[in-house]
Formats: structure tokens, C-alpha cells, sequence
């Protein structure tokens, strides 16, 4: 107890060189993080600006934690978890690389041909208020099954032992869940995905999220920072699309999270990578984003993911590049910045 | 108390030990155990011993020369490695209801009142817990815990003591429970290892005494290990001393000493320098069998 | 008042001092708590990591007198607050878990008469002590991958976690205090005419009751340890479940409540036991 009090405790401020710390979990459009680090990409940008650059592998859950605690400077995840994690626990957070979107990576799995019409009454196992519980939501929408959303019984099961879960009990009819586990889980014949990402382009982002605060620091140590990283991940997108490193680039992001390169291969299909400054840009300028977060931000006020004491969808809002906000003025906690991005674009980085 | 104990003698010397049968056969009992791959420590060598009902019979001999094994084994607890112990006719190979005993603690069940340790044996061995159920128990269980509290009586314990428990009481009231316990069974052979041991000497004296009325009063047959040769002079009425042999190759104890004793209750008081003589050959036959047999010889020609 | 003198084995604080050094550590807590609170709400007024009381507060109402947000029940108008409890996340929570609890709680039931026979009877002895040893040393939460596959996600695998974890230790436990039982008591009890079944249950189980009772109360950390590992990894209701949950969006404010309620919940189960013993064993000296 005393230990977490002290480890919550507020982080003094680093003096003389600017040290940075990244946390990313492993998936797949967060693995090239892992290789940029290894080739020294990373190293030459932060030396160009002057700063250090740790990049940190964590769990996932506890990534977030970190970031919230304020542990850590940046750190990766999806749009959903930017809204009901950071930004709702009053952090607030700019999102400055638009690194990919989920485009089949989750899926919703059943067996013996269950449909989401026969769904009603059925176990799902998820991991619950996650992007799975958004795809099944959305699946179910998009199949005109709204109403009988409540009828659905959903386990909340640890994605560590999902895949075993699902697979050796054929009692379990349906499962959520995400790559490499979706494959995994249909090598059984019996399994067929009926609904996954690719149908919602654009809903589940992969995005890099910084402290505000940092960005903010009055030494600009922190924009600092955020030019040499996102230099560093453009020039590693660069190289994982073509050219001479191509091959170095996906070895070592399938490294990563110990995938094979077929298997990292495969996963890299269903996920669009915005491999360029110039596509990011266009998506995260884009009148789009606007409506695909109108969706999960609705998602994450229903399901009570923005806390007890959020009575409204508006009290945690986001700000966008062309300075529109999505909800009250004053309560901006979440922003889409682009200003790295465009910068990459036009070569001033 | 001087006329009980002429009628004693008198008793004695009229019923030859051997009249009333043997109780207890100590079949050439041996007892060893394997310490390494190819040497066995003996602990008993070829003990052959009959012990006639009514006897009062006290095993002495040193710390580890097996007498407490010899009582384990006449209660079941423990089997010969060679030989055979026969009770009643019977060869004893588990331990059942047909000896009482008493051991020097924990002998009393800590979980039961006075009286229920009393009454255990008679409820168990009458009824068991299926049997519970019949109508009869009641009036069984009435009469036994009149038995009893006339027994606790007759212990020198109170009424008012039947409802405490083991640990509510001195360790000389424990042992006259536990012996009362063992009594309620109205055993024919009552086994007693060093019961008195831990006592204090008063509290000690007195339960000698006691345990010195039952036994005229009743006759059991009674085996009674201790190492205090005074204890064994003023209860037996036979002694047994059990002695390791010191000749090479041999270690194995045998019974140094075998005697009948022309009279009971014996004390330094009483009977002065003869018991004095008495505890002397006792000890010095105790210290190894070789010597015990030579010491024996000549002590016994002493006498007569 | 006694000269204060923390360092000396002697020392006898007076009974005002005694009471007043032991609740100096709860104290420190609290104070390091709301310090903690108060300094990160300066920075973040919206700050879920250490809420503040009124957070708690709003915390503690969602989750005792508001019904689980997967629930269909909707309090009526003006309804009692004993009613609004009774339909609160936490009720619901603690109930499934509590049911577990209790389920495994009956399951070690044979277990210990297992023991009871282990430590008995040469045969038993033989054929279990072995491998009760083996199975004692298996750290159980390895073992989930295979609990999973062979007993699904549903109550059956959460109760066989807790069981195989905890089990093993309670009986070899119990074959230690059936050990210690003097020979002479189990001696004794067949010169009196007792048979197996009297010396098993009658003398020995009787007597080690306590003992068991006293065996349990230390086990009840690890079998919620356990009970929690099971419902944290698939289910959907439970006390560990609401954790794991809350833990997705930082709900401290439910959190800690719930921490604290299940630290209530384990004190009663345990001075109810302790009471319990003390009522029906008063010959009992540990």
C-alpha cells in the first residue's frame, strides 16, 4: 500500500538532458516501435533534437496505468482507451501520430454458424469494455439486432487464456477478440468470423498519445520530443513499405512479439498501416475521424467507461486539428493534433 | 492397616501364584530392529515369561533395556520380531479391550469432561454409534454414570470435579482419572507404564497406596513397569528385571531377575534393613544380566 | 505514564500507550493518502488514481445502493435504501463470490477427512502422502491453462482453482495434527473397546477440531487469493470481476471500496470461525 502511495506520488522533474519515456504493448501496428529502437532510427532522431528517447515494452493494462500515473511521457493505444482512460481521469492527452486503424484485426468468432440474429441468450467471451465489446456493439447494430443487446451474456474473460478457453469447451459458441488470437482460434474448422473490423474502417485507431503537459513544457523540450519521434516512426514506416531495409524492418517488428514473418506478414494485412505523413494527415484532418469518434465516445458514455461522476457525454471532450471540439469548451481532454504529422509531410522535421 | 497386610501375607502364602492360571504368556519374545545393511540392534532377546493371573507383577530395569517394549507388546502396540505373547490364550497381534491401561500421560481425552472420559469406555464398548439410537441407551448411559461417579468417589475425587476437564486438573488427579477410566472397563489385566513417574513423591505415595487397596481389593492381574525400585518393592508382589547382556556379540536384554516376593507392601519403614538389601541386589541386577545371574545365585542361598 | 523505551524487550507500555502506538500506523496511512489525494487533485482536478472522498463517496453510492450497470432492475421510486442495497452491484458481487467461497469451503470437507485417513491409517498413508507432498509443491495458477481446457470458464474451474490450491496444504496440515496426537489417546481408545471408526471420529477428529478450525482461518487469505485469480481471468459477475473491470477505466473510486469491503467480509468470516471455536471447544488451549 505504502509502496503504491509512493510510486503514485508525483514524479519530480528530470533537469539538464531531457529524458522521454514511451510505453507500447505488442500488436502489430505498435511492433515497428520495438524496431526502431533496436536499428538506432530512434537514437539519430533524438540526438537530432537534443533529447533521450526510452521506449519501454509493457502490458497493456499496464501501459495505460503508467500513463495515467504520468510515469510515463507517451505512450500507445487505441482511440477507445485514450477517451475512457487518460482523458477521462482528467489527464490530458494529445494524440500526435495517427499510426494505423484495426481493419480485421478483431473479430467476432462463432461456431456451428451462429449468426447475430440467433445470438440472444448466447455466452460471448470478451475481454469487456475494450474495442471487443465496441465490435460486438457495432456488429450488432449493424445487423439491426440493437434490441436484443442486452440479451447477449457476456464473459469477461483474461486474453491471455482466451484462445485455450474458447477453443477446448465446445459449449462456448462465440468469442471476440483480436490478432494473432483470431487466427489461432479459426484454425478450428468449426469457427467462422462473422463480423470484424474491416467492416468499421476507421473506428479502432492506433494512435501515439503524449502528456499535453509535456508537449507543453515551456523549454519546448517536450515539442522537442514529439518531432524526433514522429520523425523516427515515419522514417521507420518507410522502410517496413519498401526499399532495401524492408525485409530487416518487418523482421524486426515481427520480432517483437516472437511472430514469425508469415504470421506478422498476415497480421500486417489486416491492419492499416498509414504508412505516409501525407495519408495520416488526410485522416486525422478529415471530417471522418469526427464521426467515428462520435461513435465510441458515445460507446464509452453509455458503458460508463468515462467514470461515475461524468453525467454527460460532453463532459470529456475532444479537440480537433481544425480546432472544432466535440463537446463542452472547457472540458477539452483529448486532442487530435496533426501538426507533427504535416510536418513529416512536408520535410521540416 | 497392619492386620490387612498379615492377612495379605497369609493370602500369599496360601494361593500359589501359579493356582488361578495364566494370564500373560511371554513366549520367547524377541524384539530387534534393522540400524544399518547387515546389523540388527536387539532390543529383547529371547524373554520367556508367565505371568499368573492376580499377580502384581513390577518390570524394572535401566533407561532403554526394553521394558516399555515388553508392555507394548502385551498390549498389541507393538509385534515380536521372534515369539509370541499370549493373553488369556490368546496371541495378542493388535491392540483390542482386553488389557486396561495406563500410560504415564495422555491418557485422559482432552476434549471430554471428567465424567465423559469415565463413561467413554463402557458407552463405546456397548454401544456403537448406530446403537445410540435405541431406547435402551438411555438407561444404559444412567447406570454408567452412576458406576462412575461412584468410581471418582472412591478415586478420592469430588463431584464437584466430574464436570471439569483433564486440563482443569493436577497431574496426580489426571492419573486418578485415568485410572479410574481404565477401571470403569473392570479389566482382568491392567498395564501400567511408569504412571507414576511425573509425579511429585507425596502426591505419588498416596496413589501408590491407592492403586495398592484396589488391587487386594479386587485381585487384577497387573503389570506395572517403573525404574524406581522402592515403587516396585511397596506395590509388587513379583518383581522382573530386565537387564541387557554385556558378554560380546550379545546385546539383546534378558530377564536378570525373577522374583516372588514373600510379602507386599514392603518399605525401608516397615521392613528396614532387608529392604535396604532388597533395592541394593534389585539395582545391582539391573546393571547387566551376566552378573544378575551370579548375584542371583548367592543372594538366594543367603535367604534361605 | 512509562518512560518511552521502544527498544527494550522488557518495557511494559502502559495500556493508554499500547492502544495509541497501534492505531499510529492507520493513521500514517490515512495521512499519506489524503496527502497523496490532495496533491495530485491540485495538479489534476479529475484525478482517478487516488480519489478524494467526495469521489469515494459517489464511488461507494454507485456501487451500494445503485444496481450493477448489466442489470435490468430499476429501483422504484422511493425506494427503502435496504431495498436499493439489496440490488446493488455489490450485493450481486459479493453473493456469486460469496457462493464459491462457500462451495469450496464445502469441498474441503473431504479433504480433510481425507487427511484424517491419511494420517490414521498405514494404507491411506501409503497410497496418498506421497503424492500429496508432489501435489503440495505445484504452484496452482501455472496450472490454469489445463483448469481452463479441462474444466471450462464457468464455475467448475474457479472452484477446482481454489481447491487445488489450497487443498493440498490444508490436508497435509491436518496429517501433521493427527500426527501430533499423543499414540496413547488412539491406544487408550481401543483398550476402552473402541473400534476404527470411534478412534477416527470420536477420539482423534474430535480432538484436532480446533485445530482444523484455527488451519482454515489462516487459509482464508489464499483461498480468496485464488477465488480472485479465477474470476479475474473469465467471468462475469464477482467481486474480482467488478475489479477487473473498474480496473479498465481507472475506477479507483469503486475500486477501493471494494477492497476494503472484502477486507470487512474476511475479518467476520474469520471471527466468526474464531467464535465459533471458542463456543464449541472450551477445553481447547492453543
Amino acid at each position: 500500500m505504502l509502496v503504491a502511495l509512493f510510486a503514485f506520488a508525483p514524479r519530480a522533474q528530470a533537469a539538464a538532458p531531457p529524458t522521454f519515456t514511451v510505453g507500447w504493448s505488442v500488436y502489430a501496428g505498435w511492433n515497428p516501435y520495438f524496431y526502431m529502437q533496436k536499428s538506432g532510427i530512434l537514437k539519430k532522431w533524438a540526438d537530432k533534437y537534443g533529447v533521450v528517447i526510452k521506449v519501454q515494452r509493457f502490458d497493456y493494462a499496464a501501459s495505460l496505468d503508467s500513463f495515467v500515473a504520468k510515469n510515463i511521457d507517451a505512450c500507445t493505444m487505441t482511440n477507445m482507451e485514450a477517451l475512457d482512460m487518460p482523458a477521462a481521469a482528467g489527464v490530458d492527452s494529445t494524440a500526435i501520430v495517427m499510426g494505423d486503424y484495426s481493419n480485421g484485426n478483431d473479430a467476432v468468432l462463432t461456431r456451428n454458424g451462429l449468426t447475430f440474429d440467433k445470438l440472444s441468450g448466447h455466452k460471448v467471451m470478451l475481454v469487456q469494455k475494450t474495442v471487443s465489446e465496441y465490435l460486438l456493439e457495432r456488429g450488432m447494430v449493424m445487423n439491426g439486432q440493437q434490441a436484443k443487446l442486452n440479451t447477449l451474456k457476456l464473459i469477461n474473460t483474461s486474453d491471455s487464456d482466451i484462445a485455450p478457453a474458447f477453443l477446448n469447451n465446445k459449449g462456448n459458441e462465440a468469442v471476440v477478440t483480436w490478432k494473432p488470437l483470431v487466427s489461432q482460434i479459426l484454425e478450428d474448422k468449426s469457427v467462422h468470423s462473422i463480423f470484424d473490423s474491416s467492416k468499421i474502417p476507421g473506428e479502432i485507431l492506433d494512435l501515439l498519445v503524449v502528456q499535453t503537459s509535456v508537449l507543453q513544457r515551456p523549454d519546448g523540450s517536450g515539442e522537442r520530443f514529439a518531432k524526433a519521434i514522429t520523425g523516427a516512426w515515419y522514417e521507420t514506416m518507410s522502410q517496413m513499405a519498401g526499399g532495401p531495409q524492408q525485409l530487416a524492418a518487418l523482421k524486426g517488428s515481427a520480432a517483437a512479439s516472437s511472430d514469425t514473418l508469415e504470421s506478422y506478414k498476415e497480421q500486417l494485412k489486416t491492419t492499416a498501416l498509414f504508412a505516409t505523413p501525407k495519408a495520416a494527415t488526410e485522416f486525422t484532418t478529415s471530417p471522418t475521424l469526427k464521426q467515428k469518434m462520435e461513435l465510441v465516445r458515445q460507446f464509452c458514455f453509455t458503458h460508463g467507461l468515462l467514470g461515475k461522476g461524468i453525467k454527460s457525454v460532453d463532459d470529456v471532450s475532444i479537440a480537433y486539428p481544425d480546432g472544432s471540439v466535440q463537446g463542452r469548451k472547457d472540458r477539452v481532454r483529448l486532442r487530435f493534433d496533426a501538426k507533427y504529422m504535416q510536418a513529416a509531410m512536408q520535410g521540416k522535421l | 492397616m497392619v492386620p490387612v497386610l498379615e492377612m495379605e501375607a497369609n493370602a500369599l502364602a496360601a494361593a500359589p501364584s501359579s493356582a488361578a492360571g495364566t494370564a500373560i504368556h511371554v513366549d520367547r519374545v524377541t524384539v530387534s530392529y534393522a540400524v544399518g545393511k547387515n546389523t540388527r540392534k536387539v532390543i529383547l532377546d529371547e524373554v520367556e515369561l508367565e505371568i499368573a493371573a492376580g499377580e502384581f507383577v513390577v518390570v524394572l530395569g535401566e533407561t532403554g533395556c526394553g521394558k516399555s517394549t515388553m508392555l507394548r507388546m502385551i498390549l498389541g502396540q507393538e509385534q515380536p520380531t521372534a515369539g509370541a505373547i499370549h493373553v488369556a490364550g490368546k496371541t495378542i497381534d493388535r491392540v483390542g479391550a482386553s488389557c486396561g491401561y495406563v500410560p504415564q500421560k495422555y491418557s485422559l481425552f482432552p476434549d471430554r469432561t471428567v465424567l465423559g472420559n469415565l463413561m467413554m469406555g463402557p458407552e463405546t464398548a456397548n454401544y456403537h454409534i448406530l446403537g445410540r439410537l435405541k431406547p435402551s441407551f438411555r438407561a444404559f448411559r444412567k447406570a454408567v454414570r452412576e458406576q462412575a461417579m461412584k468410581q471418582l468417589e472412591r478415586m478420592g475425587l469430588h463431584a464437584t470435579d466430574a464436570d471439569k476437564y483433564p486440563h482443569q486438573l493436577s497431574g496426580g488427579m489426571q492419573q486418578r482419572v485415568a485410572i479410574a477410566q481404565a477401571l470403569m472397563m473392570k479389566p482382568t489385566i491392567l498395564l501400567m507404564d511408569e504412571a507414576f513417574s511425573a509425579l511429585d513423591p507425596g502426591t505419588r505415595g498416596s496413589l501408590q497406596q491407592m492403586l495398592r487397596e484396589i488391587w487386594l481389593e479386587t485381585k487384577p492381574t497387573v503389570v506395572f513397569v517403573t525404574h524406581n525400585t522402592a515403587e516396585a518393592l511397596f506395590l509388587a508382589s513379583r518383581i522382573i528385571v530386565l537387564a541387557k547382556q554385556t558378554g560380546p556379540g550379545r546385546a539383546g536384554a534378558k530377564v536378570a531377575l525373577d522374583m516372588r516376593l514373600p510379602e507386599t507392601g514392603m518399605s525401608l519403614k516397615k521392613n528396614g534393613q532387608r529392604f535396604l538389601d532388597l533395592v541394593e541386589h534389585i539395582e545391582l541386577c539391573s546393571q547387566g544380566f551376566e552378573a544378575a545371574a551370579e548375584l542371583t545365585l548367592n543372594f538366594e542361598g543367603n535367604a534361605q | 505514564m512509562a518512560r518511552f523505551s521502544p527498544f527494550d524487550i522488557q518495557a511494559r507500555p502502559n495500556y493508554l500507550l499500547g492502544q495509541a502506538l497501534s492505531f499510529v500506523l492507520f493513521v500514517v496511512c490515512l495521512g499519506l493518502y489524503i496527502h497523496t489525494s490532495k496533491a495530485r487533485h491540485q495538479e489534476n482536478p479529475e484525478d482517478r488514481v487516488v480519489p478524494s472522498a467526495a469521489q469515494l463517496r459517489a464511488g461507494i453510492h454507485s456501487s451500494a445502493l445503485e444496481p450493477a450497470e448489466e442489470d435490468d432492475y430499476i429501483a422504484p421510486e422511493g425506494a427503502g435504501k435496504w431495498e436499493r442495497f439489496r440490488h446493488s452491484m455489490i450485493w450481486k458481487d459479493t453473493a456469486s463470490s460469496g457462493k464459491r467461497f462457500g462451495i469450496s469451503l464445502l469441498l474441503f470437507l473431504p479433504a480433510i477427512l481425507l487427511a484424517l485417513h491419511i494420517g490414521l491409517y498405514p494404507y491411506f498413508n501409503a497410497g496418498f502422502m506421497r503424492f500429496v507432498l508432489f501435489f503440495d509443491k505445484i504452484v496452482a495458477l501455472s496450472l490454469l491453462p489445463i483448469l481452463i481446457i479441462v474444466f471450462g470458464t464457468d464455475e467448475l474451474s474457479k472452484i477446482s482453482l481454489i481447491f487445488i490450491g489450497v487443498a493440498p496444504t490444508l490436508i497435509l496440515d491436518v496429517i501433521q495434527m493427527v500426527k501430533a496426537v499423543p499414540q496413547e489417546q488412539v491406544v487408550k481408545s481401543f483398550t476402552l473397546g473402541a473400534n476404527d471408526f470411534d478412534v477416527t471420529y470420536r477420539v482423534v477428529l474430535k480432538q484436532i477440531m480446533p485445530q482444523i478450525i484455527n488451519s482454515l482461518r489462516l487459509n482464508l487469505k489464499p483461498i480468496m487469493l485464488f477465488l480472485f485469480a479465477g474470476e479475474m481471468i473469465a467471468a462475469s459477475d464477482g467481486l474480482a470481476y467488478r475489479i477487473a473491470i473498474m480496473r479498465r477505466h481507472m475506477g479507483m473510486d469503486v475500486i477501493l471500496p471494494y477492497v476494503l469491503w472484502v477486507a470487512l467480509l474476511l475479518f467476520l468470516v474469520d471471527f466468526g470461525l474464531r467464535l465459533v471455536n471458542k463456543r464449541m471447544h472450551p477445553w481447547f488451549q492453543s
